[in-house]
């Protein structure tokens, strides 16, 4: 009678149990994945004669991103006009392109960085459409993140704390004091900042002349998914979805199409610099 | 002899390791689905209690400036209103958010979903404000990256503009704090006001 009982609560403990110890392999087999990514990156990213470019179209899924008067939806542009962007690059030069997404699916923000930090992408290029509540408004923008978004210590300290893990990983010693890995942190980044301010006025240029746009210009802006990515990295606002005229321009091919010639030749002008 | 023993006790030690088991799994069941309750009262400890309110109601008005979307241009636009005054500056700023979000006078436009609720706002003592809002701000809303920044800047500009004590604005989406509205903006680092972006 006891053994019985034993036996029928083993039972009802075997999926739970069955499910704790997936979820244990789950953590130890990501553990060194997380951490595989060692200082081997240090000569990679100051440099940018680019071997790797991902390319990141904005939103996906359920994420639809801003939505349009006719139905159009961020999502679906953002992945049109970044497998255009795919192609033109393979095509003509010997760079490998990433996307962070290659359909129509979720992918959380944090993704999107991770994917340029393992392949240790040289360049980081994130595709949106951009979205108001002035219907009026229009145009298109580069995006580099802000730095002046975290200016004193202690949310510095803070956000390193939060941050921590591989990226940093990625450029100092595991052994090295903390202040010391913030502060090579900070220079990386500072370095990261100036190089995407060059990319950004690169890109903008030509969204100015291919779009025939208005020039918003380029700005900085506590962007999330630039926030943990390890090179330089724009986010790219290609006219306004929620603006009528500019909504039927992004269904087009034909402007889709102009939006990664122009984002193309921007890349390129960009490397010319650093090769 | 040797052999016999543990045979005998073979069941003991399954039911601890069964036992042991049980623990792990409600222990990882509180630990995963009881955070957000967690956050809410270890954050809303540290907001300043609610005194009762005083039994004469003086009703004394202070003046706030609010930040509002334009038709005409990309900035931020100050309109003035009325709330009712103290007693703690959480509470002062809960009703200029409730403006905020009850949108313009003027013909300006709002940067929330008129759906938007605030289910509290909390100032520490190091002049970081929490505002908790429900989901309804994330889910009313398809925000382009525009339509984002304008929403979380009229939010802090409100907030830092209006009250000496705040210095910077973090905001929780029901309790917790994520990762963004819509897909662009970073909301796990607080927010200093930019009135770069306000119209002069």
């Amino acid at each position: 009678m006891k053994l019985k009982n034993v036996r029928t609560d083993k039972s009802r403990l075997a999926l739970p149990a069955g499910l704790l110890v997936f979820l244990l392999f789950l953590l130890a087999g990501l553990g060194p994945q997380a951490f595989s990514q060692t200082a081997s990156d240090t000569q990679a990213n100051t440099r940018p004669g680019a071997r790797k470019v991902v390319i990141d179209p904005g939103h996906g899924g359920i994420e639809i991103g801003a939505k349009g008067k006719f139905g159009n939806v961020e999502k679906d542009i953002t992945l049109a006009i970044a497998l255009k962007l795919k192609a033109m690059i393979e095509k003509s030069m010997a760079f490998q392109v990433v996307l962070t997404r290659d359909k129509d699916i979720d992918v959380p923000v944090e993704n999107r960085s991770a994917t340029a930090n393992n392949v240790k992408a040289d360049v980081f290029i994130s595709i949106h459409t951009n979205g108001s509540r002035q219907k009026t408004a229009e145009g298109s923008e580069t995006f580099f993140l802000s730095v002046g978004a975290t200016p004193d210590e202690e949310t510095r300290r803070l956000a390193y704390l939060e941050n921590n893990s591989s990226r940093i990983e990625d450029h100092v010693d595991k052994t090295s004091e903390d202040d010391v890995k913030m502060i090579l942190w900070d220079m990386a980044q500072a370095a990261y900042i100036r190089q995407s301010s060059q990319l950004a006025e690169m890109i903008q240029s030509e969204l100015n002349t291919l779009l025939g746009t208005r020039n918003r210009g380029i700005k900085q802006a506590p962007f999330k998914v630039l926030t943990g990515v390890a090179c330089p990295a724009v986010l790219i606002e290609a006219a306004f979805i929620s603006n009528p005229d500019e909504e039927k321009k992004l269904a087009s091919d034909g402007f889709q199409t102009s939006v990664a010639e122009a984002i193309y030749r921007g890349l390129m002008k960009y490397l010319q610099l650093y090769q | 002899m040797a052999n016999g023993l543990p045979k005998k006790n073979q069941g003991k030690p399954a039911l601890i390791l069964g036992g042991l088991l049980v623990l792990l799994v409600i222990l990882a069941i509180v630990f995963f689905t009881g955070g957000e309750r967690e956050k809410v009262r270890r954050l809303a400890a540290v907001s300043v209690p609610k005194p009762q309110p005083p039994a004469v109601k003086s009703e004394e008005k202070r003046t706030v400036t609010l930040f509002f979307l334009s038709d005409d241009d990309d900035m931020l636009h100050r309109e003035s209103r009325e709330i009712t005054a103290g007693p703690s500056a959480a509470e002062e700023a809960e009703r200029a958010l409730a403006e905020l979000i009850k949108g313009s006078s003027k013909d300006l436009i709002s940067p929330l979903p008129p759906e938007t609720r605030v289910r509290q706002v909390f100032v520490t003592k190091d002049g970081v404000a929490y505002v908790d809002f429900g989901r309804e701000i994330m889910e009313k809303f398809s925000y382009g990256s525009s339509s984002e920044l304008a929403a979380v800047y009229a939010v802090v500009d409100t907030l830092a503009f209006n009250f000496k004590t705040i210095k910077k604005v973090s905001i929780l989406i029901e309790g917790t704090e994520r990762e963004t509205l819509g897909g662009h903006v970073d909301l796990t680092q607080p927010f200093f006001p930019d009135y770069s972006i306000v119209a002069k």
